[in-house]
């Protein structure tokens, strides 16, 4: 009698234990996708020049800058430019830009692959513009809009993520920015420093999948 | 003498939402805000200490599933917005220098009658996105719901109708 009694409070709070745990299950769920120091997966996803695209294809990265973005998005369109110019000044220094369309073109026709090839061939772009086909990297990285950048440093195979957020803090006016946020951010890894600010909120449109 | 004052009347009824501090009043008789303001003033808009329950919707003219809620955001208002405990303000993300033309067509032609605010304070955004709440990641629509000052929902996304009647019906 005595050891049944002891087994079912035994039970009882184990299951009490059980459900403490699901619950800080439930909290961490909300921040899904990366945060600053994780590993982020790579991807083979397609160019819009038809080829397939992999971080580890560059060979002499230091690390990436990986961005989502589109083609419909206003905030997306007003960072085009200065997309470009981030990867000519930092592609030779290591960290190349890699774009990649998170949207369901069903739900955006705007953001086909062939509306793609079009974007990318009008504004010249000197990056890889990719194609997130059936729209499985993005919810890995956390992404919910776009812009969206994650700074990817090349650390013993892995790539760590070290920066998550705007590109500046000006999406209305390139001539009137007052903090480079990812610029410096990628400097200060050139240089060998510690980020500063490692994480930005900027907005930006919804990314569109089912 | 009163044809002239009818006619006046009419001009500036045609006129639509206000442009300044000013409220003025549409064809439709309804009275409308439209203006811009910085992040600080917006606060002493929704954080007001009157027990009113304050219904926040950040959206623009440019976001697809913004534009697409708010006729559902346009029914509610419609049916709570007799309980003098009820307010909906919507804040909008479009350029300040779009207000008088690309968004008071928009309100005008979609029948938005509640209060709109653009939000031209773009450089601070990564303060005042967090200050709105900690769990934002920056994408729109989303939709804050207040009591003096207290924000008592948060969500990010799309809401039905029903997601918001609910939400409302919960705090109201």
């Amino acid at each position: 009698m005595r050891k049944n009694r002891f087994y079912l409070s035994l039970i009882i709070i184990l299951t009490m234990i059980g459900q403490i745990n699901a619950k800080k299950m439930e909290n961490t769920s909300e921040h899904k996708g990366y945060k600053i120091g994780d590993a982020a997966t790579d991807f083979k996803l397609k160019n819009v020049d038809n080829k397939m695209v992999s971080l580890s294809d560059y060979k002499n990265a230091k690390g990436y800058i990986v961005i989502f973005t589109c083609n419909h998005c206003p905030y997306a369109k007003a960072y085009q430019d200065r997309i470009i110019a981030l990867n000519n000044k930092y592609a030779a220094k290591g960290y190349p830009v890699i774009a990649i369309n998170p949207n369901d073109p069903k739900l955006v026709p705007d953001d086909s692959f062939e509306a793609m090839q079009v974007r990318a061939k009008e504004k010249g772009f000197t990056f890889p513009y990719l194609f997130d086909d059936g729209q499985k990297i993005f919810p890995q990285y956390g992404a919910t809009k776009t812009p969206h950048v994650y700074v990817l440093q090349k650390e013993k195979g892995k790539n760590i993520v070290r920066y998550i957020g705007a590109i500046d803090d000006n999406y209305a006016n390139a001539n009137d920015v007052s903090h480079k946020y990812v610029e410096t951010a990628v400097d200060d890894l050139l240089a060998g420093k510690p980020i500063a600010q490692t994480t930005t909120l900027a907005i930006g449109c919804s990314i569109k999948a089912e | 003498m009163r044809k002239l004052f009818i006619l006046i009347m009419a001009a500036i009824s045609l006129t639509g939402f206000a442009k300044t501090n000013e409220k003025k009043t549409t064809g439709t008789n309804q009275k409308h805000m439209l203006k811009s303001v910085n992040f600080d003033e917006l606060k002493t808009i929704i954080h007001k200490n009157d027990n009113k329950l304050y219904v926040v919707n950040f959206w623009a003219t440019w976001c697809k599933p913004c534009v697409e809620e708010l006729p559902g955001f346009m029914e509610v208002n419609k049916n709570y917005s007799k309980d003098p405990r009820f307010k909906m303000v919507l804040v909008s993300l479009d350029l300040a220098s779009e207000m008088d033309t690309k968004v008071k067509a928009f309100l005008l032609k979609n029948n938005i009658d509640v209060d709109v605010y653009i939000l031209d304070d773009n450089k601070r955004m990564n303060e005042w996105i967090p200050a709105v709440d900690a769990k934002w990641t920056g994408a729109i629509p989303a939709t804050i719901l207040y009591r003096n000052g207290k924000r008592l929902e948060f969500k990010e996304g799309r809401l039905q109708k029903n997601e918001l009647e609910q939400i409302i019906n919960k705090h109201l």
